[in-house]
């Protein structure tokens, strides 16, 4: 299907519409797993701070996948969670390594330490030993 | 669990859950089922299908839905060949972490003997 005009300026319809259903499934899931659900999409969006649409469509349907399964099952919600659900949902969230906004101040910082390390080459490592001997090895 | 016992897991739990789809192919509530058998009683299902997300992303596993009578499909996890030799990878930097730790501790060990 070739791409609308329109599309280039809102993202793929067929990702919206993903997200929709997704969405969908989350609302109707019964409490007290709808309530979690809820909740930890709210978070794992602030933390996350994902900017590429792919990346949070999949985290959406997986995270409608899991408390789905949970509902049916009825595991209880601490089962999936944990004691901690802030740790929970940013291992969560971290699984889904999709473009960021501090992507382009990590990539600020490696360059920063680039220029300010490339202009100290040519100079002797300080106490003159090199790092590659000095380290034990592992024994017998 | 322990604080403590929670940050070492963190680096060791892949390695384990990689270690338990190498005997076979397994869906995420029999991963966590497995790990409790092991011993790791407090481990949650969330946390299982978290790690199991990002291995699936880093490709190292393959994944085949399997219609569920109820809810939604379930995924089974397959080890891969990528999977395999990360794997082998976990087991040697597991080795020499154990063989590491194992001499600090009898280092310190045979101190505190001299000392008392």
């Amino acid at each position: 299907m070739a791409a609308h005009w329109f599309e280039t300026l809102t993202g793929p319809l067929s990702q919206k519409k993903q997200y929709r259903q997704d969405k969908a499934r989350i609302d109707a899931l019964p409490d007290p797993y709808g309530a979690a659900a809820k909740a930890m999409h709210r978070y794992i969006t602030y933390f996350a701070a994902v900017t590429d649409g792919d990346t949070l469509v999949t985290m959406l349907g997986d995270l409608a996948d899991l408390w789905e399964r949970a509902a049916v099952d009825d595991t209880p919600v601490r089962d999936i969670v944990g004691d901690d659900p802030v740790e929970f949902a940013e291992t969560f969230a971290q699984a889904y390594a999709g473009k960021q906004w501090i992507d382009k101040e990590r990539a600020r910082l490696v360059s920063a330490i680039d220029t300010a390390t490339s202009a100290a080459t040519g100079s002797a490592s300080p106490d003159g030993t090199d790092p590659g001997t000095t380290g034990d090895g592992p024994r017998s | 669990m322990g604080k403590q016992m929670t940050e070492m897991l963190k680096g060791t739990l892949e390695g384990m859950v990689l270690a338990i789809l190498a005997t076979r192919p397994a869906y995420g509530y029999e991963i966590t089922a497995r790990l409790r058998d092991e011993g790791f009683a407090d481990i949650v299902e969330g946390t299982v299908y978290a790690l199991l997300v990002r291995i699936e992303r880093r490709g190292l596993v393959d994944v085949e839905k399997v219609p569920s009578e109820k809810g939604p499909p379930r995924k089974v996890y397959t080890l891969n060949t990528a999977g395999t030799e990360y794997l082998d990878e976990f087991w040697k930097s597991w080795s020499f972490l154990a063989g590491r730790i194992e001499h600090l501790h009898e280092t310190d060990h045979a101190q505190a003997e001299k000392e008392s």
